[in-house]
């Protein structure tokens, strides 16, 4: 059997990596294709060797465009590739533009696909993620869920049963992966953090490309950050936000992108997490620390239901709710966040 | 309102043009029509425009032919900033073609509604390119327009709220109604078999196309066939050596054409969607050469026909009757645009 991995952005590669890594452990015969939709100097060698990957295979070095630009440059390189490889199955991941082209590719000459981390929905269209989702998930062949939640989504959605099997969080076997890894790093000690600080990630442009919001958002991390130490790695497009309007950053500890060993010990040592980001929000809940989703919905449901997560559309809530958090004694273990999920994933792909 | 329109191959054109003329109809409306340029044989689509009186489109985007994933790719990329610049209310989408699918996932990811024309439609069969396109653009418009009750059903069943499906009937049956009373003044010749093939499972296999053009032979033994043949599948022909006969392949026909050859046809053979609901529409036997269909309704009218063996295809011709009654069927009445456009305003009010 052959595997045809597609990957495209960063958040993909923490759910590529254990199922990379349980195929290579089965003796499956594997493919990873890098479309290259994000492609930065922190996705070196050091990013590939932290998740336990080896570099991809094939780059397809499409860059960054609009959407309907990076989609069809994705289309016309990937579909060579697929033609040649001829694989078992195509395997996407997630919900990035790289998973809605290849799937289409693939569906059009008749290959069989199947999605990683489906039945995910926030339920707002306005999202590009949530449209990958739901094209992704129509066409593709093999439905692979981290949750029963998303089970019932797709079953709603006129999905065959025959079609979903639920196998758990691909993203929360990464981290299991890792997490003892991350602990001998040192990275917060390195930043000289005086008590736990309060981790903060945004990079949707509902958040970030808005000035009216993107004020409000700094001046709730102001107030937070005259309390405890807030460290928030930049994304480049929330940098270029920040200094082309001369935000007041206060003493909110700007720091460059981090690696994914430096963000599990960073987060792992924090009070709280401050978040727009879908893989956040899973992974500040599977290490046991509060999240603050700033948007006015989630596609991971089960980090609320375990008093892990909250969502706060109005970043004027966000220092009452810091003051008001606390560590869960036991970090929160939904089904399926047992780090097995590659495992049953790999199960799922060899016995069709 | 303004409304954007995209097309991309010939069969699109005798969908867009009863919305059109029911848009044009309405001052307060404005149109906009993208042509992407799918099939680029000029003559034919300038005949089928004059035949369906519709205006040279507005834009054309010049995709030309390719492999699926380019073609859709080129869509993509050249019809996104045309739709970020014109932010229509709404882009309107026909049909199952890739431009249907590239436009589809344009609007959805520029936060503009899209509405299908023809949605609901299922082959059941993945292996056809169409059907990933259907099921892409229903699942990406905002506005559902069927052309039957079961196409109702079906986006039911896959989940579609209520309150995005709308059932206004089969706009290609608008302008074949329109139509007809032109083709009949051409006054063809009645009594011959009408053949239309062009699907990639009849055409592209060697030893099919040998066993449908034997039966087609035979069938030529008996009356007159008359085969527009498309000019991919006149090369196969040619390069695999498969014989013609008395069949009578002639060039690709224009649109008043084709509705005077069916009407005049005494039994029709196809792999075309469109010919199955047209020839029901006109009461005339049809003959479909696949496995299946997507317009169910064609079948339990009484008028089409599934034929998995092309041997049988000559016993068949022989044996097809007219119906005594034509088939009276909801929504295929010749307002079907007006309904479309009756939804295309309501659907737009807050």
């Amino acid at each position: 059997m052959k595997l045809l991995h597609v990957v495209g952005a960063r958040p993909n590669f923490p759910k590529l990596a254990p199922v990379s890594r349980q195929a290579r452990a089965v003796g499956v015969d594997q493919i990873v294709v890098h479309t290259g939709q994000h492609y930065d100097d922190a996705m070196s060698a050091a990013f590939f060797r932290d998740l336990g990957l080896r570099p991809p295979d094939i780059n397809l070095d499409v860059g960054s465009a609009t959407h309907a630009v990076q989609t069809a440059r994705v289309m016309e390189r990937f579909e060579p590739v697929l033609l040649q490889h001829r694989p078992d199955w195509t395997v996407v991941y997630g919900d990035v533009n790289s998973t809605l082209a290849a799937t289409l590719v693939a569906a059009k000459l008749g290959f069989r696909v199947a999605h990683v981390e489906a039945g995910v929905r926030s339920g707002d269209r306005s999202m590009p993620e949530e449209i990958n989702r739901i094209v992704t998930d129509r066409l593709a062949d093999l439905l692979l869920t981290p949750s029963r939640s998303a089970d019932k989504t797709l079953r709603a959605e006129g999905e065959p049963d025959e079609e979903i099997m639920f196998v758990g969080n691909v993203m929360v076997d990464a981290l299991l992966y890792s997490v003892q890894r991350a602990r001998t790093i040192g990275f917060r000690r390195r930043l000289g953090l005086s008590t736990a600080p309060v981790t903060v990630t945004l990079h949707r442009p509902a958040n970030v490309d808005d000035p009216k919001r993107l004020t409000a958002i700094m001046a709730a991390l102001r107030e937070v950050a005259a309390k405890r130490p807030v460290v928030f790695p930049v994304h480049p497009r929330t940098r270029g936000q920040l200094e082309l309007g001369r935000f007041d950053v206060g003493s909110v500890k700007l720091i460059d992108p981090v690696s994914y060993l430096e963000m599990l010990d960073l987060v792992e040592g924090s009070h709280a997490v401050i978040t727009d980001s879908g893989g956040l929000q899973v992974e500040s809940t599977a290490l046991g620390v509060p999240c603050l989703t700033v948007r006015d919905t989630t596609e991971w449901p089960e980090t609320i239901e375990c008093g892990a997560n909250r969502l706060v559309p109005d970043p004027a809530e966000i220092p009452g709710a810091i003051a008001s958090m606390a560590r869960l004694d036991d970090p929160p273990r939904p089904e399926g966040w047992d780090g097995m999920a590659a495992v049953r994933a790999l199960d799922c792909l060899r016995t069709r | 309102m303004h409304l954007l329109h995209v097309v991309g191959a010939r069969p699109n054109l005798p969908k867009l043009a009863p919305v059109y003329r029911a848009a044009a109809r309405r001052p307060a409306l404005t149109q906009t029509v993208v042509h992407t340029g799918q099939h680029y044989d000029d003559a034919l689509f300038a005949s089928l425009l004059a035949d369906l009186a519709l205006p040279e489109p507005d834009i054309n985007l010049g995709v030309g032919s390719a492999s699926h994933a380019v073609q859709t790719a080129r869509i993509l990329e050249r019809l996104e900033p045309i739709v970020t610049n014109q932010r229509p209310d709404w882009v309107v989408i026909y049909g199952d073609v890739n431009s249907t699918a590239a436009a589809a996932v344009v609007a959805a990811k520029l936060g503009i509604r899209s509405a299908h024309v023809e949605a609901g439609l299922r082959s059941g069969d993945r292996t056809m390119p169409e059907e990933i396109n259907r099921i892409v653009a229903d699942r990406l418009a905002s506005l559902l327009l069927t052309p039957s009750r079961d196409a109702d059903e079906t986006l039911r069943a896959e989940g579609e709220p209520e309150c995005e499906i709308a059932f206004v009937g089969n706009v290609m049956i608008d302008s074949l109604l329109e139509a007809l009373p032109r083709a009949r003044a051409l006054a063809r010749p009645r009594g011959h078999a009408l053949v239309t093939l062009h699907r990639p499972s009849n055409v592209d296999d060697r030893s099919r196309l040998s066993s449908l053009m034997r039966a087609l032979r035979d069938v030529a033994a008996e009356r007159p066939v008359v085969f527009p043949v498309h000019p991919r599948t006149r090369d196969r022909l040619e390069q695999w050596g498969i014989e013609s006969g008395a069949v009578q392949t002639v060039e690709p026909v224009g649109y008043l054409e084709m509705v005077a050859l069916m009407d005049a046809a005494h039994a029709v053979i196809t792999d075309s969607g469109g010919v199955q609901e047209e020839t029901t529409a006109l009461g005339v036997p049809c003959l479909t050469v696949r496995e299946t269909t997507e317009r169910p309704i064609t079948v339990t009218a009484g008028t089409n026909r599934l034929v998995h063996d092309p041997l049988t295809l000559p016993a068949l011709v022989r044996d097809a009757v007219r119906p005594r009654v034509l088939p009276v069927i909801e929504g295929w009445d010749g307002s079907a645009g007006e309904r479309v456009v009756h939804a295309l305003i309501a659907g737009d009010l807050p």
